[in-house]
């Protein structure tokens, strides 16, 4: 089964399943101030500086090793930023972090699951870590939100690559925040699968969160997204809306040397 | 404090359910230190004794078994952790689901806490094993200084957790091969394993009473670095 269960779909904004319009409010949600990174010597990111507002749907682009990923990272609180200035909902992104991580999902091409553990098991454990009121209900919910409450009590080690990134997808959103980074959720994926995570995260969007997407594919991401952020050799070389830019220009900045 | 304490317990619960249906930790570990204890045992009991005349000889052979046995035990102890902090933390990484503990909004020292604890449950459960087997095979009578020999070798095995759920870490965060966790473990526990080894000399070889100020210096080690673990282990974990 790769469908998603589209009558299920609000429990992916909280326990009380009630839909959100999307916000027009203009709050910054990410601030980035000449944020630099330096891995092994080298520069990762270079003096990176954007605001996404609150409710975009935002598209980091790039080829490989352009930052993308590690931007996500110290977006999440995976990593840690040389320099610069990294603000979510307008607080520092710092050493201690928890009450900034209770806000945040990331859902990555790594399923960040425990293989030995049902799919019930890993929701219903990271939803008491993270506090969540009735993680039990919660974790039915979201697996009725993703089509898998019938494979609920089977190991996700015996899933396919499909099932376990929607099991993933249920994890980032156990705790039902505010934003959401997805890091290459397509990666691997058959065109079902591919599509019914194009439709969480679109719903994602529709319920008012804040979705920052790092792909590959082009023509996708222009599908999906509100605006399009193009990474150069760990520096931003485009910033636009979605509407206006051409697939062709962004594979032109994309595959410059 | 109340919230830590179910964090943790939430943490361990997670370990010990996927290592009781899984078992691919404890089995080994068990096998290991039994194997050691055979081999070893085997090998040291070709060593001529001392002095084998008298009742004076014969206590002193039963002794010198004992002490024997005590290391052997030890070598046991020290390479199935080795696994243990391997496989423990290799669980974590596959699939980077430590990834999604680091994003939990916790305090990450809270994670090398669990994981602490449910290394030393491993250690623990492999030392009940092993321990009676070593002391049947050495021929060894442990009801001597049974007490001693638990305070000992539990104040050295929580030094010896906190070291190496530390460096098994370090050494999946880093492209080092797996294989390495022991060259970095063992001397950074080599005061562990002098000042243990003199203690259990002192008991079983010379009939002395439990050396407080030696005790002492174990649990300082473990004080030291059960508290770098937990300072430290945000730091290395970058994923």
């Amino acid at each position: 089964m790769t469908s998603v269960n589209s009558d299920a779909l609000n429990a992916l904004n909280g326990p009380g399943g009630a839909v959100a319009t999307t916000a027009v409010a203009l709050e910054q949600v990410i601030q980035l101030c000449e944020l630099n990174k330096w891995i092994d010597q080298r520069p990762v990111l270079r003096r990176i500086s954007l605001e996404v507002p609150r409710g975009q749907f935002t598209a980091l682009l790039g080829a490989n090793g352009a930052g993308k990923s590690t931007l996500l990272r110290i977006l999440a609180t995976l990593l840690k930023p040389s320099s610069g200035q990294a603000f979510l909902f307008s607080q520092p992104l710092g050493r201690d972090t928890p009450s900034l991580r209770a806000r945040i999902g990331l859902v990555s091409h790594q399923s960040m699951l425990y293989r030995d553990l049902s799919a019930r098991e890993n929701l219903e454990f990271f939803g008491k870590l993270y506090g969540v009121a009735d993680p039990r209900q919660r974790a039915s919910q979201l697996l009725g939100a993703v089509g898998l409450l019938d494979r609920a009590d089977d190991a996700v080690g015996g899933f396919s690559r499909g099932m376990a990134q929607r099991v993933s997808i249920a994890r980032a959103l156990v705790h039902d925040p505010e934003l959401i980074f997805a890091d290459e959720p397509f990666a691997g994926l058959d065109a079902p699968s591919t599509r019914a995570v194009e439709v969480l995260l679109g719903r994602l969007h529709q319920l008012g969160k804040t979705v920052v997407l790092v792909n590959h594919d082009i023509e996708q991401t222009l599908r999906l997204v509100q605006r399009v952020i193009v990474l150069h050799k760990g520096a931003v070389a485009m910033d636009q809306p979605a509407g206006a830019v051409s697939g062709g220009r962004i594979l032109e900045l994309v595959s410059a040397g | 404090m109340l919230y830590s304490l179910r964090q943790i317990f939430l943490l361990v619960g997670k370990d010990l359910r996927i290592e009781a249906r899984s078992r691919q930790t404890i089995g080994l570990v068990i096998v290991l230190g039994l194997l050691i204890v055979v081999v070893l045992g085997l090998g040291l009991q070709g060593q001529p004794a001392a002095d084998r005349s008298g009742m004076a000889g014969l206590e002193r052979q039963v002794n010198h078994a004992g002490f024997s046995a005590t290391a052997v035990l030890w070598v046991a102890y020290l390479f199935a952790g080795v696994l243990c902090f391997e496989k423990t933390m290799n669980v974590e990484r596959t699939d980077a689901a430590l990834a999604g503990l680091m994003l939990a909004p916790l305090d990450r020292g809270l994670i090398y806490f669990a994981k602490l604890i449910s290394n030393l449950v491993l250690i623990l459960a492999v030392a009940l094993v092993v321990t009676p087997a070593g002391v049947v095979f050495f021929n060894f009578d442990l009801s001597a200084g049974l007490g001693s020999f638990i305070m000992i070798v539990g104040a050295a095995v929580i030094g010896f957790a906190a070291v190496g759920t530390l460096f098994a870490a370090v050494v999946s965060s880093s492209r080092l091969q797996g294989g390495l966790l022991a060259m970095m473990i063992f001397p950074v526990s080599l005061p562990l394993v002098i000042v243990s080894s003199r203690m259990m000399t002192g008991i079983f070889l010379e009939a002395r009473p439990l050396e407080t100020s030696s005790l002492g210096i174990l649990i300082a080690f473990d004080a030291i670095f059960v508290a770098a673990g937990w300072l430290l282990f945000d730091l290395v974990l970058e994923v």
